[in-house]
Parts: structure tokens; C-alpha cells; sequence
């Protein structure tokens, strides 16, 4: 196999003891940056990108220290998803579904580690991928075309009712907030500004980080201030420092069907980590819910979902090297710091520069190892946050997302509108409505909408295009599968509760 | 053994140097790139900000800003509100944002801040798929002619930006009256709409050659004119458009502009440390390599250009029927 | 009456969304885009009153608002929030995010001194994080001061 020997030279690139030293680095960088609520990869590479330029780095030893961030990001949101059910970035925020509700259980160590080993697994999935058949995905991709991206818009939103919250009314409308907001901004295809209120800081649309921010950690301090003193923890028990394997075991078909899923999001520009990870917990919660476990603290709801959100982040390295495009802000950074070294991603990238691209794979495959081991022992250290009085730990989580937010565009308004985005947050959660559907809907409803008017500019207005090809009508046909599934499975637990009723009465 | 100690040490270094260059202290100069990391005006404002310290024209490092929205429009705006007369700002811009201002999109008038230099430009091209029937410009526009809304064309631009005007002005050239049958698809950028003509999705697109030149080379697309004045020297194949009897050009610039209350003397002092960083070596590799063509306009000079080509596309966009 | 809350809200969401969908009416133009930007609010809009007026008519859950003493708790917070935005600029970082630190420690129930010690500790200390390690510029003084 010429794979093999490709990647046996990219490993003697790789072990280079500059490279090995920014690859630790990266990873280290890379999990404090996506621990911390409100940064992200986006800004770890930035920030990052000054310093490849100063020592001079090729473009291997630099794309290795970005890559090494982006994955580190990819391992650091879920902690403080599970720790604080604030998400550190979007594609972390299906992990607060579960993972929150397993540490407030005493089981945070097992959270942690069933996230930190689904990381693992899923991002190594993906470079196995990456390495064996980039190519060969790339080209298929291209094959997705508008239609085919709106149908997948609509499969994963007709599924967001079956995510959390018992009203499904409240889950869709959640859902229809996020879309809403999506449309604030100047429309990219008119140029026209759309509910900006003539502020110029709309212009650019609402930054989902910044709703999500806002909605999660500014509305989490305001719930807890309505709890008195009394029965408002002053820290969460913690049943055990460290993970048991007997935990992590039973969630392995969770991780790899969660792998699966989120690589193919992944491969395709336009998905990426957030809808992977999304819909690797839909359909582990469709598949594995039999006692409705799942958001009360189900390990297999943040296997799922983490082992989906890394699969992507992996797999979304695909388009960015083999066509030279960005599958999401992160790869278009990267991209943009490859063509400012001189490399031109692209159909040819593995053809002319072999080096960068298996040097690069291999320190993946070693950067999957550095921050499994770096994580794991972190665990202990983590879980002990918990025992931190809130009236420390919030004020000081409180101020991070500020500085994170204001970080990403130095924006006055921004913090005022993560502000604002708390107090909507704290009426929602009040009103038992769930916030993940509105975050899923900002992020992914830009996307959605202009694949749909890109599909009709292609017909000339023909609305047949939407179901005109096979792509497209499978996922339909999903959808509609789907949607039958939960109405019966619905109709069922009706009955059986029915008659519980009727045998207890 | 020998091995872990060297990682560790180098580890050690890489980390102190991390520390010792983000704690550098504060820039003198700032550049703004009104585009989110990895478009054409961040690239303007980290290479220009690389060479310029590279050169020691400014002090410490040039801090880039991202500041995306309304293709520039929230930039202009923050600029024109807040910091007008700040002689450490420049940000970066092209054609496609003096399209935007020719076009009235932007919240201010062109005229609210001066304009320093423009550094290079990349070549608009008109693509095919490497499977289309359509072998030349001239079987191309024969098509459009034919029926205007026979092809589905794209680009990186919405409707009425540059790489659709681009592609209009070709059409106008060759007679077709009805210039808004042609339908047009916009992409998020050129390679989404190259990788889209290759599924089969669209025929046609215009756009600028740098970021689609590997699929040039590769053979997965033919280029059937380049719009520029003379052949592009890393492609001498491709004809440019006129040498097909098309009299279009389409180039995207890439410049600078300051905040309008900037006084003369920083105005000038700008436009020299340009001129300088223009003629160092380290500039022109970097635009090369990004499939730019170096071009040097500055100071009174590229002002007057950058009126006269917003005049220029205020009409074309009039002409075209994108503005009333 | 719990279930009064959500009927209310019911309302706000169906008088924003008939709002939204009606503005989207003045997107009108435009050359060369099929199907405009009026149509995908539209397509969001009215799923939204829909599923937002079935709220107004058969609310579900229960709704427990918290007692007074604890409302004025959250709206001190939400100063602290909104305070901080107005005097970061001119204050400059640390000193904002200190006392910021320290009001909402002090909401939540720290002690006076401790909360204090806290911001004290960690406006600088996040102003060095972020700053010098992670190079994201943050104005030490401020525009008052410096």
C-alpha cells in the first residue's frame, strides 16, 4: 500500500523535535482557548499566526501548530459544557445536554473522560479517513450541490424537536427564533440590509458565538441568583476524582456511530463540526433512548455528540486541502495562512507538496495522542472546579465570557448584545424552552437560506430543483423516516403511560 | 534520551519566545481587514503588516484587525464615526469596495476618507468546466446570445458585485440586451463556485484567478479569457479578452485607505513607507505567489484613480440595469 | 395562572414574527437574484405565528418567577452587566473587570471582603491571560487615564 509508506514519511517529518514541541504547544494552547467560553479555534489560530511568521516556521512546522490548536479547541469546549453547562464553543453546545446533568449527578470525572475519549476516537476516525481517502471524499463532495444542502438543513431541523424539552411546539419555535435571527444583516446574494435598525453593528449579522455566550453563561448567573442562599449548592459533590473504565466501556458503539456521522458532516463544506455534532446526538437518542435517559445524564449523549463534533473538525480538513475550500471559519484561517506561506491548497496540494500533507496527517494522529494523555490526568484537576464556591467561580466564568466576546471584534455592542441575549436566555430557560435549537438555528440558517435561493437562481425559479436529485430526495426520505419514527415511538410511550395510569389507578 | 531532552528544551523555547512576541508592546500601526480571517482584504492587511515590519517601517509588529460586515460597510462606517483622523490606521480595500461605494452601499460617500496606494491587483477570469462543450469565449457568448438563460453563471460576488459585473460587461460586449435573464448564483467564495461548476451545479464563473489558479493548473477547469491587458505571466495560454475582440478588462486591486481627517504629512509618510514596501522583494514574492499582478498607484494619483473608477462603475452599474 | 407567562410570551413572539414577516414585504428589488430576500422570513414567519399563537391558546408548563428579593438580586447583577459595557472603554480593562468581578461575587452571596479580594485578584490576573500570554489586546488604563 503507498498509502503506508506516505504515511511512515510523514511520520519521520512529523518527529522532528520542533515540530513535536509545537504540536505539545498547539495542544496546549488549543484546550485552554476552547475551555474558555467565547474563544475559540477561530481566534486560537489567529492569535497563533503572527508567531509562525516571526521564527520563520515552514509551512509544515506551521500548519502542524495550527492544526494541533484547532484539534486542542475541538478536545477543550466540552469542559466547560460539562462543568458549568456553558458550551467553550458551538460545536460543544450538544454536550451540555447530557454532560451537564452527569456532573451535577457527582459524575463529572466519567463526563469528562467519556468526552475526552470520544474526542479521541472520533478525530482519529477522521485522520484515518483523511489519510486513506481524501481524495477520493473531496471529489464526491462537489457532487452536493444547493439543493442537496438545503435538504439537509431541513433534516436536521425537522429532527431538532426530538433534542430536549418536553413541548415540541416550544423546541421548533426556539428553532424559528435562531432562523429569524440568522436573517439579521446584509443579505450576502442582494447586498441589502436586512432588521438592522440602520445600526451599522448589525450589519454583519449576529455572531452565534456571541448569542451562545449570552444565552448560556449570562442567563445561568441570573438563574442561580434566584435561588436563595440556602438551597443553591455551594458546590457540586463530587462522587469520584477519577473516570472508571467501567463507565467509558459501554458508550463505544455511541462514539463510533457518533464518529461516522459527524465525518460525513465534516467532509462536506458548509456542514461542519456543529451540525455533526447535532446529529450525532439526534440519532443516538433516537437509536439508544429506551428509557428515556437521554438529557438527564445519559454517557451515551456526550459520547455521541463529542465523538461527532471532532470526527467533523477532522473532517472538514478534507475540502479545505484537497479543493481549497473552507468548510468553516477555522479552515478558511488556515487557509488563508497556507496561501500567505505559498501553499496553494487545491487539486494538486498531494501531488506537489506530499511533505506537508502526510507530515501534517501524521501530527494529527500523534496530536490525538498528545491530547488524550494530556487530558486524562487534567480530569482530577478539572472535577475540583466543582467544589468552588459559586459566588467565586460565576463572577470570575462571568468575566472570561466578557473579555472573550469583546476579544472577537473589540466590539462595545457585542457586549451589550451578549447581554441581551442573557436576559432572553434566562426567559426562555423559564419558560422551559430549550436554547440549543435557537443557536442551531443562527448557525446554520445563513447557510440554509442562501442554498435555497442559490438553488432557485440555478432553476430560473422552479421550486422541482429542491427534489430533483437523488442526493436530495435521500434525505428527504431520512426526514420523513425520522419524523414517522418519533410520532409512533411517541404514540407508543402514550399508550404505555396510559395504561401504567390505568394499572396504578 | 537525547531525543526528550531536545523537545523539552526546544519546547521550553518556542513557549518563552510565544510569551516574548505576544508581549511585544503596542504597535504603532494598525491595519483593519473589513472581512472575516482568510478573504483577499485580510490577506492585503497580514501580508502588507508581515512585510512592513519585516522592512522596519513601523515599530514592533502591525496589528490586523478583523472587522467583517456589509463588504466593508462596517469598517467604513467604524472609521468614519470614531478614529478620522487616526494616523496609525490603514485597512484594506479593492475594487469590490469601491463597487460597494460606486453602488451607494456603503453608509458614507467615497469622498469621507483618502485613499493611500494600491499594491497589485488579481485578473478576473471567465471559466468553464474541463467537460463542457463550450470551448471559447466566442461559443460561450454565441450561447448567451442565443438565450441568455440558457447557462446558470456564478462567482464569488452577490448579484451586482464585481465578479457579476465582470461578467456582464463580457455579455453586454457581445449584444445581449436582456443582461437580467442571465442567471447568476453567488457563492461564499472562488473556490465554492469552481467546486460547484465541477459537480455539475453551474456552467459558467467569473472570477479572480488567484484563488482558482490550482484548478487551473490541475486541468479540472478551462479558462476562456482572462480580462486583463496583456497575458498573465504564469499562464502565457490563456487569452485575454481583448486579444478575442472583447474589449473588457476586469481587475480587482488590492489598496489601502485612512481615516479622511488624516493630516498631510501622515498621508504622505504612508504613501512613501507603500512606495518602499512596493519596491522590496518580500512584497512582490508574496503577491506573486498569491496570483497577484504587482501594480504601484499612489498617493494624488491613485485618489484621482479611485474616483474616476467609482464614476466609471456608478455607470456600469446603471447601464446594467443593477442600480436605478 | 402560572401558565399566564407563557401565553404572554406567546403573544410577544406572534406580534415579532407578524413583524418580521411583514418588513420582509420591503426587501424588495432585485437584479439577478430569483427568489429575493423576502422569501426565506417568510418562510420562518409564519411557522412562527403559528406555533407561537398554539402557545397563546394551549400553554404548557408551570412557571415559578422568583419573589421580590430575589428579582432586585438579578437586576443588580444586570447593572453590574450593563455597567461594565458602559465604563470598560474609559476605565480600561482591569479596573472595569475587577469591580465587576467583585459586585456580582458580592450578589451572589461572598462576602463583602472576599468578593473584593477576588476581583482583585482576578481583573489583573484575567487582564494578564489574555493580554500578555494570549495576545488579545485589552486596554490596561482606558481612554480616562490614558
Amino acid at each position: 500500500m503507498e498509502v503506508f509508506s506516505l504515511i511512515g514519511n510523514g511520520f519521520l517529518i512529523a518527529l522532528t523535535p520542533l515540530n513535536i514541541g509545537l504540536l505539545l504547544l498547539g495542544c496546549f494552547v488549543g484546550t485552554l482557548l476552547g475551555a474558555l467560553p467565547g474563544l475559540g479555534p477561530v481566534n486560537g489560530v489567529a492569535v497563533l499566526i503572527p508567531l509562525t511568521f516571526a521564527f520563520g516556521f515552514d509551512p509544515t512546522s506551521s500548519l502542524i501548530l495550527l492544526c494541533a490548536v484547532y484539534f486542542g479547541c475541538m478536545y477543550g469546549g466540552r469542559i466547560s459544557s460539562i462543568l458549568l453547562n456553558i458550551p467553550g464553543d458551538e460545536p460543544a453546545i450538544m454536550t451540555t445536554l447530557d454532560g451537564y446533568p452527569m456532573a451535577v449527578q457527582g459524575q463529572a470525572a466519567n463526563a469528562l473522560a467519556i468526552s475526552g475519549v470520544a474526542s479521541f476516537v472520533g478525530a482519529t476516525i477522521a485522520v484515518i479517513g483523511l489519510s486513506l481517502f481524501a481524495p477520493v471524499l473531496a471529489r464526491a463532495a462537489i457532487h452536493f450541490g444547493p439543493a442537496d444542502y438545503f435538504a439537509l438543513y431541513i433534516l436536521a431541523f425537522a429532527t431538532i424537536g426530538g433534542i430536549a424539552g418536553v413541548d415540541p411546539r416550544k423546541t421548533l419555535l426556539s428553532a424559528a427564533i435562531g432562523l429569524m435571527m440568522a436573517t439579521v444583516g446584509i443579505d450576502p446574494i442582494s447586498g441589502v440590509p436586512r432588521y438592522t435598525m440602520d445600526s451599522f453593528h448589525l450589519y454583519d449579522g449576529i455572531q452565534p458565538i456571541i448569542a451562545l455566550v449570552g444565552l448560556f453563561a449570562i442567563s445561568e448567573i441570573l438563574l442561580l441568583l434566584e435561588k436563595t442562599a440556602k438551597d443553591r449548592p455551594k458546590a457540586i459533590k463530587v462522587d469520584r476524582w477519577l473516570p472508571q473504565w467501567s463507565a467509558i466501556w459501554p458508550t463505544r458503539w455511541a462514539m463510533l456511530r457518533g464518529s461516522g456521522i459527524g465525518f460525513v458532516a465534516g467532509v462536506l463544506p458548509g456542514a461542519g463540526a456543529s451540525l455533526g455534532s447535532f446529529m450525532a446526538y439526534v440519532f443516538e437518542k433516537q437509536k439508544s433512548n429506551k428509557n428515556g435517559t437521554f438529557g438527564k445524564g445519559d454517557p451515551r449523549g456526550v459520547a455521541a455528540p463529542e465523538a461527532g463534533n471532532n470526527s467533523a473538525a477532522g473532517g472538514a480538513l478534507i475540502p479545505m486541502l484537497s479543493l481549497g475550500v473552507p468548510g468553516s471559519g477555522t479552515t478558511a484561517v488556515l487557509l488563508a495562512m497556507l496561501i500567505s506561506l505559498n501553499v496553494q491548497p487545491g487539486p494538486l496540494l498531494f501531488e506537489r507538496q506530499p511533505d506537508l500533507v502526510w507530515g501534517l496527517v501524521a501530527s494529527l494522529y500523534l496530536a490525538n495522542i498528545a491530547l488524550l494523555v494530556l487530558n486524562l490526568p487534567m480530569i482530577g484537576i478539572f472535577t475540583r472546579l466543582m467544589m468552588t464556591p459559586t459566588w467565586a467561580l460565576m463572577p470570575v466564568v462571568a468575566a472570561i465570557t466578557f473579555v472573550g466576546v469583546y476579544g472577537i471584534s473589540n466590539s462595545i455592542f457585542d457586549l451589550k448584545l451578549m447581554v441581551f441575549f442573557g436576559v432572553l436566555g434566562y426567559i426562555l430557560r423559564k419558560l422551559d424552552i430549550s436554547l440549543v435549537p435557537l443557536v442551531l438555528g443562527l448557525l446554520l440558517g445563513g447557510d440554509m437560506e442562501r442554498n435555497l435561493r442559490r438553488a432557485m437562481s440555478i432553476s430560473g425559479g422552479d421550486w422541482g430543483i429542491l427534489i430533483a436529485s437523488p442526493i436530495s430526495i435521500t434525505l428527504y426520505a431520512l426526514t420523513i423516516g425520522f419524523l414517522a419514527l418519533s410520532v409512533w415511538l411517541a404514540v407508543r410511550d402514550h399508550k404505555q403511560t396510559k395504561a401504567e395510569r390505568l394499572t396504578e389507578g | 534520551m537525547t531525543l526528550r531532552t531536545l523537545t523539552s528544551v526546544k519546547l521550553g523555547a518556542v513557549l518563552a519566545a510565544a510569551l516574548t512576541v505576544t508581549a511585544a508592546p503596542a504597535t504603532a500601526a494598525e491595519c483593519i481587514a473589513p472581512s472575516n480571517p482568510g478573504g483577499g482584504w485580510d490577506f492585503t492587511c497580514r501580508t502588507i503588516g508581515r512585510v512592513l515590519s519585516e522592512l522596519g517601517l513601523v515599530q514592533g509588529n502591525v496589528q490586523v484587525t478583523n472587522m467583517a460586515g456589509g463588504v466593508g460597510a462596517v469598517a467604513f462606517a467604524m472609521v468614519a464615526n470614531d478614529r478620522p483622523g487616526d494616523e496609525d490606521l490603514i485597512v484594506a480595500t479593492s475594487t469590490v469596495g469601491v463597487t460597494q461605494m460606486a453602488q451607494g452601499r456603503y453608509p458614507a460617500p467615497l469622498e469621507t476618507m483618502r485613499y493611500l496606494a494600491m499594491l497589485g491587483a488579481d485578473v478576473g477570469v471567465i471559466a468553464v468546466d474541463n467537460d463542457s462543450p463550450i470551448q471559447t469565449l466566442a461559443e460561450l457568448t454565441a450561447a448567451m446570445v442565443a438565450d441568455p438563460s440558457a447557462l446558470v453563471t456564478g462567482g464569488s460576488s452577490g448579484a451586482g458585485g464585481w465578479d457579476h459585473i465582470r461578467l456582464l460587461m463580457v455579455a453586454q460586449d457581445a449584444g445581449i440586451e436582456d443582461l437580467g435573464a442571465i442567471r447568476w448564483v453567488q457563492f461564499d467564495g472562488g473556490t465554492d463556485a469552481v467546486t460547484q461548476m465541477m459537480g455539475g451545479q453551474i456552467s459558467v464563473v467569473s472570477t479572480d484567478l488567484g484563488e482558482i489558479a490550482g484548478f487551473v493548473e490541475s486541468g479540472d477547469i478551462r479558462v476562456l479569457a482572462a480580462l486583463s491587458d496583456d497575458p498573465i505571466p504564469a499562464f502565457p495560454d490563456i487569452p485575454t479578452a481583448i486579444s478575442l475582440g472583447v474589449d473588457v478588462t476586469g481587475y480587482n486591486w488590492r489598496g489601502l485607505y485612512t481615516g479622511g481627517q488624516v493630516s498631510d504629512e501622515a498621508y504622505a509618510a504612508w504613501v512613501e513607507r507603500l512606495e518602499t514596501l512596493y519596491n522590496s522583494t518580500n512584497w512582490q514574492e508574496a503577491a506573486t505567489s498569491a496570483g497577484l499582478v504587482p501594480i504601484w498607484r499612489g498617493g494624488a494619483e491613485f485618489e484621482a484613480f479611485v474616483r474616476e473608477q467609482a464614476a466609471v462603475m456608478e455607470e456600469i452599474s446603471r447601464d446594467i440595469g443593477i442600480i436605478q | 395562572m402560572t401558565r399566564m407567562s407563557v401565553r404572554l410570551f406567546g403573544a410577544a413572539v406572534f406580534a415579532i414574527a407578524a413583524l418580521y414577516t411583514l418588513q420582509s414585504q420591503q426587501y424588495l428589488i432585485t437584479f439577478g437574484d430569483v427568489l429575493g430576500p423576502s422569501v426565506f422570513p417568510v418562510i420562518v414567519g409564519i411557522p412562527m405565528m403559528i406555533l407561537s399563537a398554539s402557545l397563546v391558546v394551549f400553554p404548557t408548563g408551570d412557571v415559578a418567577w422568583p419573589g421580590r428579593d430575589r428579582l432586585w438580586r438579578q437586576a443588580a447583577a444586570l447593572a453590574a452587566f450593563v455597567g461594565y459595557t458602559l465604563v470598560m472603554e474609559e476605565v480600561g480593562f482591569p479596573i472595569a473587570t475587577a469591580a465587576l468581578i467583585a459586585l456580582i461575587g458580592f450578589i451572589m452571596g461572598g462576602s463583602p471582603w472576599r468578593a473584593l479580594a477576588l476581583g482583585a485578584v482576578f481583573g489583573p490576573g484575567l487582564w494578564a491571560l489574555f493580554d500578555q500570554v494570549l495576545g488579545l489586546p485589552l486596554d490596561f488604563l482606558g481612554t480616562l487615564f490614558g
